[in-house]
């Protein structure tokens, strides 16, 4: 293992195989869903529409923030078995100049057309439920120092800003490395690291705040940017493994994966399973055991309606988020057979991905109430805006992410760590 | 003769040296054997026929009966041997046992593993025949080895012999028991 390069099996020496079709598959898919979610402007109406969307961009940029955590996190522990997949990672993170734009109509149209339309802080003349204003809300006046448009606007900028300048360096350090071999490389994204790790940490809590947890001003919760974050690596840990079986299915990685790949990602995504659910039971039980109405009302809107009755969202609760989030992926986790079968394994990744845009429906959808204040149903036309808004903006990022994945090669084939990974063993 | 020997061990030079030898050892069906080597030899658990350890199910048998205990706990102490309405909670719910569940599913799984993995390897092991071999201490250095132990089914003075020659193992020494 004296000379890494060496090591490295012989057919990386080329640029991996053309993804030009399924990239422009992917740009026709992601167009074709923005195009179809427009459309649902004129059948569902705008306030819908906008928090379909939301849903849709924050989903996406969910997983790009996990895939940031990751290359952060395995340059600030000098790891060596995920250096094979991190240049996946890497790809991935060239989407975030175009969520950053996809984000942006949400935020024009909340300017520019009507402030009441997501977030109802923005409209100081918002009707409150007991006849007064936001604008005298006094729970409102407290946080107004946070929770205003200008505040809304900067930090935003400042969230896309930020991921894009650390991905950047981490791109380029990466792939130039690729080029001329340099360790120097390696130690300037160990720095970006130690600067990123926090700014990540922060920026993903304050937009968790601001795009989501805002929709109900009222409610506080601090694990909030804890539960956005669990989210966020656990979306990117089964991305990775899809991307990773289908590179190995496409021949790429064969030579290059072996089973404890599987094996050590798999782990870490029995791991993020059980932050998960402790992140989350954690926030449910502290809420049920004070039991006081400024927090349980968030809880109340996604289990009951105003006559008392259960509405769809206690099910989801119960079915999608604790089974679906927690049991269901934390039994199958267990098993080590399940773990390093690639397509076995693969199977869990799309499970988790699906509940991920679930739980992220939960928090964001019953923002949308009826006449009695009742959450609007998901099982519904809104549905279907949900579900194209993440079409479109999904083709978008896997277009950004094949488009990159042309540019650099298959493995950061001279990273000093690069022999250690091809051998990794358990 | 005297009486039964512990077993026989042969030596090996080099790690692919052994690694073929305990594939040979392995295809002709022993079971009481093991190899000695200075250092991990990564594949080796496959080219000796190991199975993973059961540790993990005993960990998952520890973890259920964790949970169970913490559930059981505050369900007999809260809702029926000593009733008593705290916050006006009900007597007993999942929710606040939570905690103490998880807890002990922690705990019980430590202590399921833990003791698990020292009753399948044996641990601690105060005398082993192979010790009395004079050349063992090579074994932390720069050479390999094969035991077979006689009381494997399989083993036969003279084939096994043969089968350890057969597979590149040279110095083949009988071990007092």
């Amino acid at each position: 293992m004296s000379s890494h390069a060496a090591s490295a099996p012989a057919a990386l020496s080329a640029a991996p195989a053309s993804t030009a079709p399924a990239a422009s598959k992917a740009l026709t898919f992601g167009l074709a869903g923005i195009v179809l979610t427009a459309l649902g402007l004129f059948v569902s109406g705008a306030k819908v529409v906008a928090h379909s969307w939301l849903v849709g961009v924050t989903y996406w940029t969910a997983i790009a923030i996990g895939m940031l955590l990751l290359v952060l996190i395995h340059h600030i522990f000098d790891a060596s078995w995920s250096t094979v997949i991190r240049r996946q990672f890497e790809h991935g993170l060239a989407a975030f100049k175009w969520l950053g734009l996809l984000f942006l109509p949400l935020l024009l149209a909340s300017f520019l057309y009507d402030r009441d339309l997501i977030w109802p802080w923005l409209d100081l003349n918002h009707e409150m439920h007991g006849g007064h204003t936001v604008g005298h809300d006094p729970l409102y006046l407290k946080k107004a120092a946070f929770l205003n448009p200008g505040m809304l606007l900067g930090m935003t900028i400042a969230f896309f800003a930020s991921w894009m300048w650390l991905s950047s360096r981490l791109r380029r350090a990466s792939f130039t490395q690729d080029q001329d071999g340099s360790l120097g490389w390696t130690r300037h994204n160990r720095v970006t690291a130690a600067i990123g790790l926090p700014i990540a940490a922060l920026t993903l809590t304050f937009a968790a705040i601001y795009w989501i947890k805002s929709l109900e001003y009222h409610w506080f919760s601090t694990m909030y940017g804890v539960w956005f974050f669990a989210n966020c690596v656990r979306g990117a840990l089964s991305f990775g493994v899809i991307i990773m079986v289908w590179l190995w299915q496409r021949g790429d990685y064969r030579g290059i994966l072996n089973t404890n790949h599987f094996h050590s990602i798999g782990m870490l995504m029995l791991a993020f399973t059980v932050f998960w659910a402790y992140v989350t039971f954690s926030q449910y039980f502290l809420i049920w055991n004070a039991n006081v109405p400024e927090e349980t009302f968030w809880y109340n809107l996604r289990e009951i309606n105003h006559d008392g009755g259960s509405n769809q969202w206690k099910w989801i609760g119960i079915f999608g988020i604790l089974f679906g989030h927690f049991f269901i992926p934390f039994f199958f986790l267990l098993s080590y057979r399940f773990k390093v079968t690639p397509h076995i394994l693969r199977r869990i990744a799309i499970w988790i991905l699906a509940i991920i845009l679930l739980d992220l429906c939960y928090n964001i959808m019953p923002a949308l109430k009826d006449s009695h204040g009742d959450a609007l149903p998901l099982l519904s036309l809104n549905l279907l805006w949900i579900l194209t808004s993440v079409v479109g903006v999904g083709g978008i990022c896997v277009w950004a992410y094949l488009r990159s994945f042309g540019t650099a090669k298959l493995i950061p084939i001279r990273d000093p760590r690069i022999g250690e990974s091809l051998t990794h063993h358990e | 003769m005297s009486a039964q020997p512990y077993g026989l061990i042969a030596t090996f030079k080099t790690a692919p040296a052994l690694y073929h030898a305990a594939e040979a050892v392995r295809d002709a069906g022993y079971r009481h054997w093991d190899c000695i080597t200075p250092f991990p030899v990564h594949g080796l658990d496959k080219a000796m026929g190991l199975r993973r350890s059961i540790v993990p199910r005993i960990s998952l048998v520890g973890g259920i009966t964790g949970f169970c205990t913490g559930m059981s706990l505050i369900w007999w102490t809260g809702a029926v041997d000593y009733k008593l309405i705290v916050g006006g909670k009900p007597l007993f719910s999942p929710m606040f046992a939570f905690p103490v569940s998880y807890e002990l599913t922690i705990l019980f799984t430590a202590f399921a593993t833990i003791i698990g993995m020292f009753v399948l390897n044996g641990l601690p092991m105060h005398y082993h025949p192979v010790l009395k071999y004079d050349q063992i201490r090579r074994g932390m250095d720069d050479t390999f080895f094969i035991v077979i132990e006689a009381r494997d089914p399989r083993f036969n003075a003279a084939n096994t012999r043969a089968l350890l020659e057969q597979a590149g193992g040279e110095a083949i020494t009988e071990l007092e028991p």
